[in-house]
């Protein structure tokens, strides 16, 4: 009898605690709500992006700071032309406003986000251009933009940031 | 499907020699003070460049301000919505100097010094302040944990802490609360060749006060000028070789 | 020489009602912590010249007095001293007691505590903060592993070596302390050699008192018996500790004083400076060593366990003098970058900084002092440190001769 009733709680705990699965997607089961990001498609590959986007960045972040290389696929500050959060969205607002892109799905998954204590959650104008939206036409794109681009912003006085020269 | 396999470097160089090419032939009226040619993105920087300033007091006048202002906007300081005063950032300043015996008068600009050797450097206990190979002095964010020892040890007080939240930073400036940060001559523009806005601004008020420009290249203007006119350190006495120079002093 | 019998402390209301006590001291230092990190360090006293304040003081006057709070169970068992030696178990816990609590205070203060895991794996080795770091750590084991030789009779034969290396572990670690000051080139108060051993002597005066307050303390309480050749013994060697201090002070502003260009910043601190120039003379030099001093060996005073504690308090408050003048008055001297100049700018170059620490800052530095004495009086409770009895005939290995 002791055992039985063991056995029929252990059951019901079980149950209980694997109801979720059973209720399935679009059960009380929330999903985070991504924002879609602008251009074609992301630098790397969507599964890939969401196991490793960390040891891209962190990797570049060294790079970039510690060496001065300013390459652009693995750049925080180009990730942020396509994953902006639109204009005039609360997520323009700072690091923890919803419907941020990284702010997001971070939130959800309960992984403290510390870049956005420092870096910028926007780019700096929606204008920019980011050379990496789809591969065939990076290279074109990256010979439609020289220096020269750059040069002429200097004369007319518009002292915007840049994410830099295309060179990929 | 994305396949991003390292471009031709080649092709690479070849793209980005021509638009150089390209971009000064389009160009001309535009004013290039020591011009300074932007190594390639994918390069690391090396110590056969040392980026330096020249600043000749002479030029500096009393009331002027256009180096901080450019700074300060350049960077997004001054967004600090309830910090003191003296808890605000500053990464240049202007100081005014009386002689106490000859009464002389001078005014100068003052920002990180961008040392060889730097005291915060050696004091930084996670290796966050660090001078990058070109000579540039900056402070890793990532590992900075804000315990202000560097500040201590500075001798130009070059040093400010973030002691609030901050929104709306500049994306080329990260900054945030609790990290200590200070000028980082403008590497963000350094690397791309062009020059610290301190600099430009200067050129363009007119004063032509500060230049900047690779100390170790023998045939830039900077070099020249140290190399013919006297310039002096602030704190000599303490042997750090300073990449920021002045005259006048 | 007898056996001490060592016990625990009892437990009751006194006990539970201290604990108490300090609990809430200790939960307003978190909810101090708590407000500073999350609003950030403008709601401080600190800005940017004033870069370490209030928190700094406390923690550096406990971590230093850590160091010296060893010193009693160093001398039992380094120096072989008998009476010292049924001493060295609460001494040792005193240290760690100490050592905690001051490192709790400097950590909570940090602009990125969060960090802390990184300053525990990213070194460079050329800051003598990443040694000190180390240094406190490696403190922490030694003591303990210490403390386990002295409890556990099986371990007994390595006390004398577990002993010894906490010793040397700890002049390295207070050297550490000092030089972090002493090893600033910046400024006109700091960049002296003199450091590093002043703080030693320093470490020792503090040290000690704090461990005669605490030992007075819990026999008063606990109701067990304290003879009066150990507190003899331990008052006078405070005295020689106090004169200690005095003289590298001495040394330290002779020097300064010589050298032309140290004028300014000795002028302010001994003359003009104010509120430092009060600490300094009233706070560190009076109260905090002449007149302990003179408690200590005048006639009329210096059997009375009462003047004794008074004088142990005074010197933990001149020690605290002590502190703000060399931390905060060190700071509040503007650096000298054009030697002959008068100096004005939109960064306060110099000028004078003023410095007022604000309640939380003063919270977490006392939540420090209860984080080491609640640690002191639960290890007391749990573990056998302290003996049963201290009085003349047990705790005096010449009594009766």
């Amino acid at each position: 009898m002791k055992r039985l009733l063991q056995l029929l709680s252990m059951v019901v705990l079980a149950l209980t605690l694997s109801a979720p699965v059973f209720a399935g997607d679009g059960g009380r089961t929330p999903l985070p709500s991504i924002p879609a990001a602008k251009g074609d498609q992301c630098v790397e590959d969507t599964a890939d992006m969401r196991r490793n986007h960390m040891k891209y960045l962190k990797h570049h972040r060294d790079e970039a700071m510690r060496q001065g290389i300013r390459t652009e696929k693995h750049s925080l500050k180009a990730c942020l032309e396509c994953h902006a959060p639109v204009e005039g969205n609360m997520a323009a607002g700072g690091k923890d406003a919803e419907g941020h892109f990284c702010v997001n799905c971070h939130v959800y998954a309960g992984v403290t986000l510390d870049c956005f204590e420092c870096h910028a959650t926007k780019p700096e104008t929606s204008a920019q251009f980011h050379p990496l939206v789809s591969p065939a036409t990076a290279a074109l794109k990256a010979a439609d933009r020289p220096d020269s681009t750059e040069l002429l912003n200097r004369l007319v006085g518009v002292t915007e940031n840049k994410t830099g020269v295309a060179h990929e | 499907m994305s396949e991003h396999k390292q471009p031709d470097l080649a092709r690479r160089e070849f793209l980005g020699r021509g638009a150089a090419t390209a971009g000064v032939a389009l160009a001309p009226g535009v004013m290039l003070y020591g011009v300074v040619h932007a190594k390639p993105a994918d390069e690391p920087v090396s110590s056969k460049v040392r980026w330096g300033m020249l600043v000749d007091t002479s030029k500096c006048s009393s009331g002027c301000n256009a180096c901080v202002d450019a700074c300060n906007k350049e960077h997004g300081l001054g967004n600090e919505t309830h910090s003191r005063d003296t808890q605000r950032t500053q990464y240049i300043r202007k100081v005014e100097l009386r002689h106490k015996f000859t009464g002389a008068t001078h005014s100068l600009p003052v920002m990180c010094q961008h040392c060889e050797t730097p005291p915060c450097v050696d004091v930084c206990p996670t290796g966050a302040s660090f001078k990058r190979a070109d000579g540039i002095v900056l402070v890793d964010r990532h590992i900075c944990i804000g315990c202000r020892y560097c500040m201590m040890a500075c001798p130009y007080k070059a040093r400010s802490f973030v002691h609030e939240t901050l929104t709306d930073q500049r994306p080329h400036t990260p900054r945030g609360k609790g990290c200590v940060e200070s000028c980082t001559m403008c590497v963000h523009r350094v690397d791309e060749g062009r020059q610290p806005a301190c600099v430009e601004a200067c050129a363009a008020d007119g004063s032509n006060a500060i230049i900047f420009g690779d100390l170790n290249d023998p045939n830039s203007e900077i070099a020249q000028r140290v190399k013919t006119y006297a310039s002096s350190e602030i704190r000599a006495d303490l042997g750090l070789n300073t990449g920021v120079r002045y005259q006048g002093l | 020489m007898k056996n001490t019998k060592f016990l625990e402390i009892g437990s009751g209301k006194g006990y539970y009602g201290l604990l108490a006590l300090l609990g809430a001291i200790i939960l307003a230092g978190l909810g101090a912590f708590f407000y500073m990190e999350h609003t950030g360090h403008w709601v401080t006293g600190m800005d940017n010249q004033i870069v370490w304040g209030a928190p700094h003081v406390f923690a550096i006057f406990l971590i230093v007095a850590a160091s010296g709070a060893l010193n009693v169970a160093s001398i039992g068992t380094v120096f072989g001293k008998k009476l010292y030696q049924p001493l060295g178990r609460m001494s040792a816990l005193l240290a760690i007691a100490l050592l905690i609590g001051g490192l709790t205070v400097l950590v909570l203060d940090l602009g990125r505590p969060d960090r802390l895991i990184v300053a525990m794996t990213y070194y460079n080795f050329k800051s003598i903060f990443a040694w000190n770091i180390i240094l406190y750590n490696g403190f922490l084991g030694l003591v303990a592993v210490y403390i386990w030789t002295m409890l556990d009779p099986t371990v007994k034969k390595f006390y004398k070596l577990a002993g010894f290396a906490a010793f040397v572990w700890r002049l390295i670690l207070t050297t550490g302390t000092g030089s972090s000051f002493g090893w600033l080139v910046a400024r006109q108060a700091y960049d002296a050699a003199i450091f590093a051993p002043m703080f030693i002597v320093m470490s020792f005066s503090f040290g000690l008192a704090v461990f005669l307050l605490v030992t007075m303390a819990t026999y008063n309480w606990t109701g067990r018996p304290l003879g009066d050749v150990v507190i003899r013994r331990l008052k006078n060697l405070l005295g020689v500790f106090i004169a200690g201090v005095l003289y590298f002070v001495m040394v330290y502003h002779l020097t300064n004083l010589y050298a032309t260009e140290h004028h300014g910043v000795q002028a302010f601190i001994l003359r003009d400076g104010g509120v430092f120039t009060q600490a300094f003379w009233i706070g560190q030099i009076l109260l905090g060593s002449l007149l302990p001093l003179g408690l200590l060996f005048c006639r009329f005073t210096r059997d009375s366990r009462f003047w004794i504690g008074v004088a142990s308090i005074l010197v933990i408050l001149g020690g605290f003098a002590q502190l703000y003048v060399l931390l905060i008055g060190g700071q509040a001297y503007p650096l000298v970058l054009f030697p002959g100049y008068d100096v004005s700018s939109s960064f306060a170059d110099g000028a004078v900084n003023s410095y007022s620490p604000s309640l939380p800052e003063l919270v977490l530095g006392f939540s420090g002092i209860g984080v080491a004495m609640a640690m002191m009086v639960v290890g007391m409770r749990v573990l056998r440190l302290t003996p049963a009895s201290l009085a003349d005939d047990v705790a005096d290995p010449h009594h009766g001769k």
